[in-house]
């Protein structure tokens, strides 16, 4: 089976993990309409090459990053997402125009 | 030692979701801490501690076990008095034979003792308070897990060969030295594995979800008895301790 190694609990089996989509800096959720909104979390950019990605660990629900490469399907490294995400999200209240529901 | 004399698991307020399994193989039920445990198995020509240091599975859902997680969890509890390290993914053995398994930075995973008397856990919920009103010191909280995890434990020469079969993880002794915890996925479940030898016996606690806890139970029964194994009792397990 395919390996990837978790970065909290080591090499384990690939059935272990789930995709939880690519990693996109967030639009500010105050100024944007509802549809960017929903393509910003639903609409991934699909690239051929080496990506980042968000991966969770099931048996943990321990969520890390991974950058893989989609045309060879090699996962190139793995991560914990406090590599990139050095600082808390806050979110500004909604404008008049902006989606009602934040993520 | 309490009662042995053909007790009905059902007269009691807490049995494990197998109970009827157990009963079905001839198990004979004594009380502990106001539960039902399977003890030992009497009809067996075999001696059960003989079975156990070659292939057992135990259910052992019944004994207390529980944790606390969030952050000033570990400082909490090492102020109570645990001994606590700073891997995570490791289990630490405490004084009254209770584990306290690190499975994260700020969450810990109690199994009791097998004497089952619940004094170290039972402790820690009634000293634990939240103040009705801020600021909250950071303590962390209860991790009630009694009633959401199954807790079996595989014991033998042949626990890490059986393994094997349904679990990704190299849990054989030279690459999982005593208290190393798994969390990985065992018979397609999610699941915890930790590393606990009995006296001289290779053994490992498995927790699961225990709606499951049938499915689980009959997936161990059928890995255990190609290693020649059997269910054995509470009493095997603890003779291997001595």
């Amino acid at each position: 089976m395919k390996i990837m190694n978790c970065p909290l609990n080591g090499p384990r089996n690939i059935s272990e993990f789930a995709w939880g989509g690519e990693v996109k800096p967030m639009p500010d959720p105050g100024s944007l309409d509802d549809r960017a909104w929903g393509d910003w979390l639903f609409l991934e950019n699909n690239e051929a090459g080496v990506v980042r990605e968000w991966w969770c660990h099931v048996p943990t629900s321990f969520w890390f990053i991974a950058e893989r490469n989609t045309v060879t399907d090699e996962i190139v490294k793995t991560y914990p997402a406090s590599d990139i995400f050095k600082e808390r999200v806050n979110f500004a209240p909604p404008s008049k125009t902006s989606g009602t529901e934040k993520k | 030692m309490a009662s042995l004399t053909n007790l009905d698991p059902a007269t009691l307020k807490r049995r494990s979701f197998i109970y009827r399994k157990l009963a079905a193989a001839g198990a004979e039920f004594a009380e502990l801490n106001g539960g039902a445990v399977a003890m030992r198995y009497p009809a067996r020509a075999e001696s059960e501690a003989v079975t156990a240091r070659r292939m057992g599975l135990a259910d052992l859902s019944v004994l207390p076990h529980g944790g606390f997680k969030g952050r000033g969890t570990v400082e909490w509890l090492t102020a109570q008095g645990l001994a606590i390290g700073a891997d995570s993914n490791k289990a630490y053995a405490q004084s009254g034979g209770e584990l306290a398994a690190r499975l994260a930075p700020t969450e810990i995973f109690l199994l009791d003792s097998l004497q089952g008397t619940g004094h170290l856990i039972g402790k820690l919920n009634a000293t634990w308070q939240w103040s009705p009103s801020g600021p909250r010191p950071q303590q962390g909280y209860p991790m009630p897990r009694q009633d959401s995890h199954a807790w079996f434990m595989a014991t033998g020469e042949k626990s890490a060969e059986m393994f094997s079969k349904i679990c990704g993880v190299d849990l054989r002794p030279r690459h999982c030295p005593v208290g190393t915890i798994a969390q990985t996925s065992v018979a397609k479940m999610n699941a915890i594995v930790i590393r606990a030898d009995l006296g001289g016996t290779l053994a490992y606690h498995l927790l699961a979800d225990i709606a499951s806890a049938e499915y689980l139970w009959t997936c161990m029964e059928d890995a255990v008895a190609e290693y020649d194994g059997r269910i054995v009792g509470l009493a095997a397990l603890r003779s291997l301790q001595s």
